[in-house]
């Protein structure tokens, strides 16, 4: 008796509803496949509240096997037996997406050098260089020179006057000029700093990572959105040992953003393949391939 | 990725479990039920009820009609997997810690535990494949660890041997006809407990987590150890997968210590290796405590975990990780095509 009841209750609140002038649902199926679904109700302020929704339906086919077919008709039962078809909300949550993509050095902090073909060339192209000292001209760092406080750099020694001076006076550095303001005084930009030390300077602090996109890495624009990191390995692996690719992604979509980053591990294969492959045909698309810039 | 949720319990899973098929996944916490999934879109098929006590582990068997399980109310019930109802109960005289299914399903294995005065056994039962048949009550065989208990095991190839796993870091062998014991090895470190036994799709090797923070590689025939892998972490779980030659290794700090350490010192998260070169290649994060147990899909699709903060994380991996291959692996099947 109390189930007729409860159900009498119900249809009356249903009976309400549809007294009211509310237009019925609409379904309108566009053009592209997609469908509008157009429906109406009151929100708790018994406000009309109208909602569009674009629908597309694709439907996903997978071949299973019969058994596990059949598995999916199986009633629920237990806790869940009076859960409705599909996921019930209450047990099955979808959680936040999680990028996870294996590769042999994800862990940043565990650089190994040694294994590195980068590092390798660096290392053998600078075997005979020697260190040289920008003050005196000996075998150490510029900052280690015993002379540091007392000499200026060779080359701008005249500037603030005779060396005797500089050395007296290490205390009226700051009044010394130009070249002393440099040394002690106050923040020069490096854009402002004088001649042939400065651009040496410049080169000291980006050296590791210029170096490196220098060598050997090349850029590849207009490169089509369906591109993937694996075709364009293989594209240019042809030319030599192919040790870094990047291809730029978008984050959401997934989609290439049009460019890519091809690193070799020797120069002449970088040459070869940026000789060949710019004006490349590829996916509709013609690739232009050149030498990747140093990062400002 | 994006992962499914399953928050079926309201407590520390204990175990989860894919069936051959790679469409169910079954968990078992240590609340007093067990929950059956669909491993494609993570809704529940349905809940097994029953058991008394904690349950502490699941099996079900290759034609994914039965279930087993054992609990810390001193039983192994046997289950039908579609209509959720208890078939058989067998009772020991302390908990269950583990049980296993043979390759065909006509045999399985449960491990007990060690407790007042009783000694910790392994006992094998026999089982009719079938939801209408009568059960035997008689255990065929129980082999006796008097040594040190066992807390994992396992059949091995053609149901030949019984692996088992100790307290004591150690791995032993037995004939799976006459429970002798064929060969223990002290594979682990001394008392750091086996905590999870794993085996390849062909049974002749399988894979251990031990509390000294690594897992092993480890064959069937002459217990020879064939890989290592070594994580920074107490292991509480570990499992291959398949078509692509990886492990996952799941742990983190011991429950009792986790409120003392942040998620990312606890170090929460479900660690891949390669499973030939040993390397770690990636985490996954994601759960909230130590991850208690992994398990694979047999198709090589996903992987599922179970955390001490009771949820149920299921993977779907993409893309990228079957893509993934070391530079000696692509430039051999460069050769070959």
């Amino acid at each position: 008796m109390a189930a007729t009841a409860k159900h009498n209750w119900a249809d009356d609140v249903d009976g309400e509803e549809v007294t009211e002038d509310l237009p019925p649902p609409q379904k309108i199926t566009n053009k592209d496949g997609s469908t509008t679904i157009i429906e109406y109700h009151y929100n708790d302020k018994d406000q009309k509240v109208k909602t569009t929704r674009r629908i597309r339906f694709i439907t996903h086919r997978e071949v299973v096997n019969p058994r596990v077919a059949d598995r999916k008709t199986w009633a629920k039962f237990g806790q869940s037996a009076k859960d409705g078809a599909g996921p019930a909300a209450d047990t099955t949550t979808v959680g936040e997406n999680i990028i996870f993509k294996p590769s042999t050095n994800w862990r940043k902090d565990a650089k190994d050098e040694s294994k590195d073909a980068n590092a390798q060339a660096m290392k053998d192209k600078l075997k005979d260089k020697k260190v040289k000292c920008r003050i005196c001209n000996g075998e150490h760092f510029t900052a280690r020179c015993p002379y540091k406080d007392t000499m200026a750099p060779i080359g701008e020694a005249p500037a603030g006057g005779s060396q005797a001076d500089a050395e007296d006076l290490g205390a009226r550095d700051t009044g010394a000029g130009a070249a002393g303001a440099g040394k002690k005084g106050s923040y020069v930009p490096p854009a402002l700093r004088s001649g042939a030390g400065a651009s040496a300077g410049d080169r000291m602090g980006g050296s590791k990572y210029g170096e490196r996109d220098d060598l050997a890495t090349l850029r590849v624009t207009n490169v089509s959105e369906m591109a993937e990191e694996n075709e364009l390995r293989d594209m240019f692996e042809r030319f030599g040992r192919v040790t870094r690719v990047f291809l730029a992604k978008d984050r959401d979509t997934g989609l290439a953003k049009g460019f890519a980053f091809i690193s070799f591990a020797d120069r002449s294969d970088a040459v070869k393949a940026c000789a060949k492959m710019d004006g490349y045909g590829f996916k509709h698309l013609i690739l232009r391939v050149e030498f990747a810039k140093k990062a400002q | 990725m994006r992962p499914i949720l399953l928050s079926g319990h309201e407590r520390a899973l204990t175990q989860v479990k894919y069936n051959r098929d790679g469409d169910l996944i079954f968990s078992t916490a240590k609340d007093q039920h067990i929950c059956g999934w669909f491993a494609h879109n993570g809704e529940r098929l349905g809940t097994y009820h029953g058991h008394q006590g904690a349950i502490w582990t699941v099996d079900v068997d290759p034609t994914s009609t039965l279930l087993a399980s054992g609990s810390a109310d001193n039983t192994i019930r046997l289950w039908d997997v579609k209509t959720g109802k208890c078939l058989k109960t067998w009772d020991f005289p302390t908990a269950v810690k583990r049980v296993e299914f043979n390759e065909d399903g006509t045999k399985l294995l449960g491990v007990t535990e060690k407790r007042m005065g009783h000694l910790g056994t392994i006992v094998v039962l026999d089982i009719k494949v079938d939801v209408e048949a009568e059960q035997s009550d008689e255990k065929s065989l129980t082999i006796v660890c008097d040594e040190s208990k066992a807390t994992v095991a396992g059949w091995s190839y053609l149901s030949k041997y019984i692996i088992a796993g100790h307290e004591d870091g150690s791995i032993s062998q037995y004939d799976a006809k006459t429970g002798d014991l064929l060969y223990n090895f002290p594979i682990h470190e001394l008392n750091n407990p086996v905590v999870d036994l794993q085996w390849s799709q062909d049974r002749t090797y399988f894979i251990t987590a031990s509390k000294d923070k690594t897992a092993k590689l480890i064959s069937a025939k002459d217990l020879e150890v064939l890989k290592t892998y070594t994580a920074d972490t107490p292991l509480n779980s570990a499992a291959m997968t398949y078509k692509k030659d990886f492990v996952i290794l799941g742990g983190g700090q011991a429950a009792m210590d986790v409120t003392t350490t942040s998620a990312r010192q606890g170090k929460f998260e479900a660690r891949f290796y390669h499973k030939i070169f040993e390397d770690e290649i990636g985490r996954v994060r994601g759960h909230f405590g130590p991850l208690n147990t992994v398990a694979t899909d047999p198709t090589g699709k996903g992987y599922c975990s179970g955390g001490e903060d009771g949820y149920v994380r299921v993977h779907q991996f993409d893309k990228g990780y079957f893509d993934f291959m070391y530079e000696v692996e692509r430039e051999r099947q460069n050769r070959v095509a």
